[in-house]
């Protein structure tokens, strides 16, 4: 599916013509990166460019205006403010610059003229100057520029015409000259095959990073198989999977073809309190189940966890793929409110309409789901199960929902990459197919991921302070879908994705030398980038806003490793008969005799029933499970007056974060959706009064003073001018040592790291400052490294997830760049639009 | 103080150990948790009020056990704390409450001149109901649907709630049942008893009476100035009944032809300043409908006044009259001897509908919301219940038309006039708003209060009718919730403009419990001339002394003053929100998650405290290059002035 060379091909010859025609523009500065101030990619060409434009700001960005020049590359359109300070030509290149646009993300150009709208495609002709430009994109931005009457009428058509022509929507192929647009030159390619990868997330590409998990979790009884490694077992599940450890290889191979697709039940995560989560596809029916089987089939279902199991159906209640692709569409044409086709939903529709695109019913039926299993893990000792038919959709969104209720480390910037990349990436969510980047395959669309990060952002706006990663992270990633760029997800599988870069000859080191050697792709593909290489795709200050400043409380408590077992309820289900499985569905517990298909049925199967030891669940612990679901609609309830004092005693930080799902608590999430609502303002004042909230604005003034605490601290004890005295050098270290040693020193380190600190894990608990002070690096010196070596002791989990650096910690002074020429009503400008 | 309530006097009281003393509200010996424990009572509105306000109410979070201790205690005594003044009438044992959210609670009812107070002592921690008899709108006995001799009565409250009680029927049938006790006390105006309010006599550090006085409020917008002057022409209310005594009006327009202008007017209700902009001059005035009549009746004088009020504004030669109300509607009202502007006689002024519906239709809207939100929301048609009762769409409505009011103050510096039929209702939401937007003093505390005192209290909006204090006549089509639709529309801004206002969500819950408690005098009667008659000021004590006196609890931190920033918020209903933390926050489901403005406290706190260390380095440091080289000291200084021009 990635090959494409003909089109490649096609590309290349039009360069040259391209470059022609960029030329006799702009003259002298064509051989320049910088041209007009726009920074561009190595190989990028200017097409053309329109000065003196408007363009419209968000609500994000403060409203109202900014004015600069607009450009067209073939890679995006871009806009550099008037007077945005100069690029710097050494610095490493970003895509997409804080006002721009790429070419694949346009779904569609409008133009305004006078008294009209009109769509541009790429063979009409335009009958007047256009006043205004809207391009409508993918990712639900509407992004509006305004033609002055200084800007050239030539120009103003011309990059209108440009635009229309370069975007080529829903064109095959298309993906392909644009991935070659944006990373096909030499430089670009050589840039990213020298890219390190992100070393504070777990990729879950090698056994290693699942034993880093294992280990991270606590979860001890399962081992890490390979099993998979040429996936010959599954095509689509990863190379590695974790799996009980009493289960051999060779026992286990058997296994898989009782599953559809091979996706046998694989750990995913493990709660504190001793419940692990597994997901797996359906049963394989039609299949002759031996003895030998049976025990094995048994064995990898119930994990380590002898006596209970739940299977939790995720068919029924979830909506299928259609229904989210179904929803979205209807989401997305009533939030972009299409001024082309002027069929806009009237405001006092707005509400009913929104509830009859069923999003937010989605969103709901999700995330009830992923509470109830939440629920269920926190009852303590026993197997959650998730069951999909094909547990490559929503068996990804209750999965990954349940970790960031239950797991803090989820909820942190790198633990969230983790998780995306555990669940989604490497689980083998058909990423390619549902996002539909070659518009080939419009029936198997549908923006799965998209209802996820909804939900997360549901339970964020529930949770403010208990996440460490913010609403900017979500859209940052909601955005970066729809760019066809990311290794992440121009893949439907761990196999698709490790195929390319095989043939690439990238860095990928396969664990035992192994090699696919039917290499079908074109070598001359542009190596794609991870999407969590967030520097090569945003500026800094716009990185620096994807996690809080201040981050969440840490856990009072140190991790229970999994295997304390602090909870009272358990000793209702311990007393549970060995081997019950019970089937979880619209919230009722049930034991329905074909629930595992070799259990059911005739003669023939009981006796095995007697060899495997194993006996009929009986339903006499449904009580006790349905206590623990009951416990949810309890906490939904709180027990009169004093359940107000929940937050005095000692916060316990697994306790999962349940939301709240009536009706008035379903918030639309429009920061993303209505971003383009560009009939919101109803005057043209720029009210930044409101931007940023203060919230957000206070956590990063409290980080702001931290790191000007550890600029101060370190100017004074580490970095000695070189002019100095001796003497008074060693006056300074004196000091230091007094002083500054013991009051400035630990002050100022806790902050430099104050991102999301270590997974907890049982041998060295993470929350003691005292520990991580003393064996942390002194803040000026270099970022640890990760130390991939198993052998490496205790320090490694600190590491894994530990914040690089003091100067990575340090956000901008400033969030947003005070749109100068924007018009404040009045004066004190400063103050407001900073 | 005003009212006679002294500490010496309280202190005779039984329940004086209860009460706030003027000194241990002032006194910083007191702990935080003590203080507002003590100061609650009266305001706590219930038990369930606690679940819901608990992000509002700070001290049950940061220090919830003692808040936790006191419910205990006290429910050891079974008694709620008395106010001063206030006396138990009947009590009785054995009473069920139907909870919609929790099921039916058995417990203790007593019912004083103030309050009903319900505990339910078999559940732990025990169930706390604590309701103002003011909140309660009608009171109805259903009948015994049982035959094991229950009663049941429902009472149907104001704030948005229905609560239902169950005792056995009395064996003594002489013997009046608690709910007919009750009946008796919630409404003391149809009983010929007096409103608690004037028997309440808590003392206050600070005097609320004394927060607005007209003349200085004009004297701070510059008025008198060559333009406008202040006229006593209404000083006994001969003029207009229902306006202050105090009004501002165009200089060159003598006394006697205001007289004239007024006739012409609604109820006398004739153009008055409300709010002058500082520097443009353009001025926000108020009126009534003009007696146009079907003959379309012209007044010469009415003409020429207006034509003052544009010309006392040199930027524009314009005059903009808003008419609140749906064009329809304003030409039916011509049928009654009213009606509207005509351009013809009014040269240079336009005329604007704004499409306002009236007092019947909000009343209506309300009661619809009531029924979607208590007790259960159904989930799945949330949304579509939601907008069926067209609640936000009139909270859009009237939102923009004050933003088109402010607009053509602001942008356009253009003069406007505002009126609907009488000029007290929808007239003073526009007229408020407007200035709430355009003036950043009316987003302070303060500012707020006089707001209130000026555009509501003094102008006239009839909270007396709308609200129905102590009045058992509870389908009187004078209520309507007019003042709860303008706070609904405060909150609306406050959402927009989180760092613009000086006070918190809770300021406005806080302000709308007490519209009904009948704690307070502020809301009682009609008008300025009626409040004068009653003694109001003398007799009662004022909301503002009461909030003014713990301001902590009302201020957000947030708040930065944006002096002449004016406000334009966005209007759509993509864009409204239905105000959750007061239409729905006796349902505990809906209890916010966070306690949020903890994290903002932690947050703040903990700024000052980093401040205060780079500020003590930074001196540090200083000190040290200066004796050393001046060059190291630069960056850290330059570095730290950007965080000062923060909040």
């Amino acid at each position: 599916m990635l090959t494409g060379s003909k089109t490649t091909f096609k590309v290349r010859q039009m360069l040259p013509d391209i470059k022609e025609r960029m030329l006799s523009q702009s003259g002298v500065h064509a051989r320049s990166r910088d041209v007009f101030g726009l920074r561009c990619l190595p190989g990028e060409c200017v097409l053309q460019r329109a000065v003196m434009v408007r363009k419209k700001l968000t609500a994000r960005e403060g409203r109202g205006w900014v004015s600069g020049t607009l450009f067209c590359t073939h890679f995006r359109v871009a806009f550099v403010p008037q007077d945005s300070p100069k690029p710097d030509d050494n610095a490493d290149p970003v895509l997409l610059g804080d006002h721009d646009v790429a070419l694949a993300s346009i779904e569609k150009v409008v133009v305004v003229g006078p008294n009209r709208t009109k769509l541009v495609t790429p063979n009409s002709s335009l009958k007047f100057t256009p006043e205004e430009l809207v391009l409508y994109c993918k990712d639900l931005q509407v992004i509006c520029f305004l033609f002055d009457r200084l800007t050239p009428d030539a120009q103003v058509i011309e990059i209108t015409y440009t635009i229309a022509k370069t975007y080529q929507p829903l064109k095959p192929g298309s993906v392909l000259s644009f991935q070659n647009a944006a990373l096909g030159s030499v430089e670009m390619k050589q840039f990213l095959s020298n890219r390190r990868r992100n070393t504070h997330m777990n990729w879950f590409e090698s056994a290693l990073d699942w034993e880093q998990e294992l280990e991270r979790c606590g979860a001890t009884g399962w081992r890490v198989s390979s099993v998979n490694d040429r996936f010959e077992m599954s095509t689509s599940l990863s190379r590695s999977i974790a799996v009980p450890q009493k289960v051999l290889d060779t026992e286990l191979k058997k296994s898989f073809a009782h599953f559809n697709e091979g996706r046998i039940p694989r750990w995913c995560w493990r709660h504190p309190r001793g419940s692990d989560l597994l997901r797996m596809a359906s049963f394989q029916n039609n299949i002759y189940h031996e003895k030998d089987d049976i025990r094995n089939l048994e064995m990898i279902l119930f994990g380590c966890q002898a006596s209970l199991c739940v299977v939790v159906e995720l068919g029924e209640e979830l909506p299928s793929p259609a229904d989210v692709q179904l929803a979205h569409s209807r989401l997305r044409a009533l939030c972009l409110g299409d001024i082309s086709t002027s069929v806009s939903v009237p405001d006092d529709k707005w509400l009913s309409t929104l509830e009859s695109t069923h999003w937010l019913d989605y969103t709901r039926a999700c995330l009830r789901k992923a509470s109830e299993v939440a629920c269920l893990l926190r009852g303590g000792h026993l197997t959650v199960a998730l069951q999909e038919a094909d547990d490559r959709d929503m068996g990804c969104v209750v999965s990954s929902l349940v970790q960031v209720m239950c797991d803090p480390h989820c909820r942190t910037q790198h633990g969230f990459q983790s998780l995306v990349q555990k669940e989604w990436v490497v689980a083998g969510h058909r990423f390619y197919s549902r996002i539909n980047y070659h518009r080939d395959n419009d029936k198997e669309e549908a923006p799965v991921f998209l209802l996820f990060l909804d939900c997360v952002w549901q339970l964020l706006s529930q949770y403010p302070s208990r996440f460490q990663l913010t609403d900017d992270f979500l859209l940052a990633l909601h955005d970066s879908i729809h760019l066809p760029l990311f290794s992440s997800f121009l893949a439907n599988c761990q196999r698709e994705r490790c195929k390319r870069s095989q043939n690439l000859g990238q860095s990928y080191t396969p664990v035992n030398g192994w090699r696919d050697m039917d290499s079908s792709s074109d070598p001359s593909d542009p190596p794609l980038p991870s999407v969590w290489d967030w520097s090569l795709q945003y500026s800094k200050h716009r990185r620096d806003r994807f996690t809080q400043p201040v981050p969440p409380t840490p856990p009072l408590q140190p991790l229970l490793n999994g295997n304390l077992n602090t909870n009272p309820d358990t000793h209702r289900l311990t007393d549970t008969i060995p081997g019950s499985v019970f089937l979880l569905s619209r919230g009722i517990f049930s034991c329905p005799a074909n629930l595992l298909p070799w259990r059911g049925g005739g003669g023939g199967s009981s006796g095995v029933y007697k060899k495997s030891h194993r006996r009929a669940a009986s339903s006499e612990n449904v009580p006790g499970l349905e206590r623990l679901l009951k416990a949810w609609a309890l906490a939904e309830f709180p027990q009169g007056l004093t359940s107000t004092s929940g937050p005095q005693g000692p916060l316990d930080p697994y306790e999962p974060l349940l939301p709240l799902l009536m009706g008035p608590c379903m918030g639309l999430w429009k920061e993303c959706y209505l971003r383009g609502a560009l009939h919101a303002q109803a005057f043209s004042h720029p009210i930044s009064a409101n931007h940023p909230h203060p919230v957000e604005r206070l956590a990063r003034e409290v980080q702001q003073l931290k790191d000007e605490l550890a600029l101060v601290s370190t100017g004074t004890d580490t970095s000695p001018p070189a002019k100095m005295a001796e003497p008074r050098r060693a006056d300074t270290n004196l000091n230091q040592n007094t002083n500054n040693g013991t009051f400035l020193f630990p002050a100022a380190r806790p902050q430099s790291a104050s991102a999301p600190r270590a997974a907890p894990r049982a041998a060295a608990p993470p929350t003691s400052t005292n520990h991580h002070t003393s064996r942390g690096p002194p803040p000026a010196s270099a970022p640890p490294s990760r130390h991939g070596h198993k052998d490496n002791g205790g320090n490694k989990h600190t590491f894994l997830f530990g914040h690089p650096s003091v100067a990575e910690a340090r956000p901008d002074q400033h969030h947003y760049p005070a749109p100068n020429n924007a018009k404040l009503p009045k004066s004190n400008g400063s103050s407001i639009a900073s | 103080m005003e009212k006679s309530g002294s500490i010496d006097s309280l202190g005779s009281k039984r329940s004086s150990s209860r009460q706030p003393s003027v000194d241990s509200l002032s006194s910083t010996s007191t702990s935080r948790s003590d203080r507002s424990a003590q100061a609650k009572p009266p305001f706590a509105m219930s038990s369930e009020s606690v679940a819901a306000s608990a992000e509002l109410s700070p001290e049950f979070r940061v220090k919830p056990k003692p808040a936790a201790k006191q419910v205990l205690r006290d429910s050891d005594k079974e008694e709620p704390q008395l106010l001063p003044n206030e006396t138990v009438q009947d009590r009785a044992q054995d009473v069920t409450y139907f909870c919609p959210f929790i099921g039916a609670l058995r417990g203790t009812v007593t019912v004083t001149n103030y309050r009903l107070f319900f505990r339910c002592m078999d559940r732990e921690p025990s169930f706390v109901l604590d309701l103002p008899l003011g909140v309660v709108s009608r009171v109805e006995k259903i009948g015994s649907a049982s035959n094991r001799g229950d009663v049941s009565y429902g009472l149907v409250c104001k704030d948005m709630r229905n609560l239902r009680f169950a005792h056995k029927q009395m064996e003594d049938t002489l013997r009046k049942s608690i709910f007919e006790v009750l009946v008796k006390f919630a409404f003391p105006v149809s009983n010929g008893l007096q409103i608690y309010a004037y028997e309440y006599g808590q003392v206050f550090p600070e005097n609320g009476w004394k927060v607005y006085d007209a003349l200085s409020e004009y004297k701070r917008q510059g008025i008198p100035n060559e333009s406008w002057r202040i006229t006593k022409v209404n000083d006994h209310y001969e003029v207009c009944d229902t306006y202050p005594s105090t009004l501002a009006v165009p200089v060159n327009i003598p006394d006697e032809e205001l007289k004239r202008v007024a006739a012409y007017r609604a109820k006398g209700r004739m153009p008055v300043l409300s709010w002058i902009h500082p520097e443009s001059q353009a001025t926000v005035a108020r009126c009534s409908q003009p007696m146009v009549g079907v003959n379309g009746k012209r007044s010469k004088e009415d003409e020429k006044y207006l034509q003052a009020i544009m010309d006392a504004n040199a930027q524009s030669h314009k005059l903009f009259i808003f008419d609140a109300r749906p064009s329809v509607n304003a030409a039916a009202n011509k049928m009654k001897g009213g009606g509207y502007e005509s351009e013809d006689a009014y040269q240079n002024a336009e005329l604007v509908f704004l499409d306002i519906h009236n007092i019947h239709v909000m009343r209506e809207s309300l009661r619809k919301l009531k029924d979607v939100v208590y007790p259960n929301i159904e989930d799945s048609h949330w949304l579509s219940n939601l907008e069926s009762t067209h609640w936000l769409e009139h909270i859009k409505l009237i939102l923009a038309g004050a933003l088109r009011i402010a607009d053509k103050v602001e942008s356009g510096k253009t003069s406007v006039v505002v009126h609907c039929s009488d000029g007290w209702d929808r007239t003073g939401q526009l007229t408020s708003l407007a200035m709430l937007m355009l003036d950043s003093y009316y987003r302070t505390v303060r500012g707020f209060e006089v707001l209130l005192e000026k555009e509501w209290l003094s102008f006239g909006h009839r909270f007396q009718l709308r609200v129905g204090h102590g009045d058992k006549n509870h389908t009187d089509a004078d209520r309507s919730p007019v003042f709860v639709q303008f706070i609904d529309c405060v909150w609306q801004l406050t959402r927009q403009f989180p760092a613009a206002f000086e006070f918190n969500e809770y300021f406005l819950v806080t302000i709308l419990d007490h519209l009904y408690s009948c704690l307070f005098g502020t809301f009682l009667c009609n008008s300025e001339q009626q409040r004068l008659k009653e003694e109001i000021p003398k007799r009662t004590v004022s909301l503002w002394s009461y909030i003014n006196s713990q301001l902590e609890e009302f201020t957000n931190p947030f708040y930065v003053n944006y002096s002449n920033h004016v406000l334009f918020p966005v209007v759509g209903l993509r864009h409204l929100e239905l105000w959750v933390g007061y239409y729905i926050r006796w349902n505990p489901r809906m209890r916010p998650q966070e306690p949020v403005h903890q994290r903002h406290k932690e947050l703040l706190a903990k700024r000052a405290e980093l401040q205060k260390r780079v500020d003590e380095l930074q001196r540090e440091v200083t000190n040290r290059s200066a004796s050393s080289s001046s060059e190291r000291a630069g960056s850290p200084t330059r570095s730290i002035t950007p965080v000062q021009t923060f909040v």
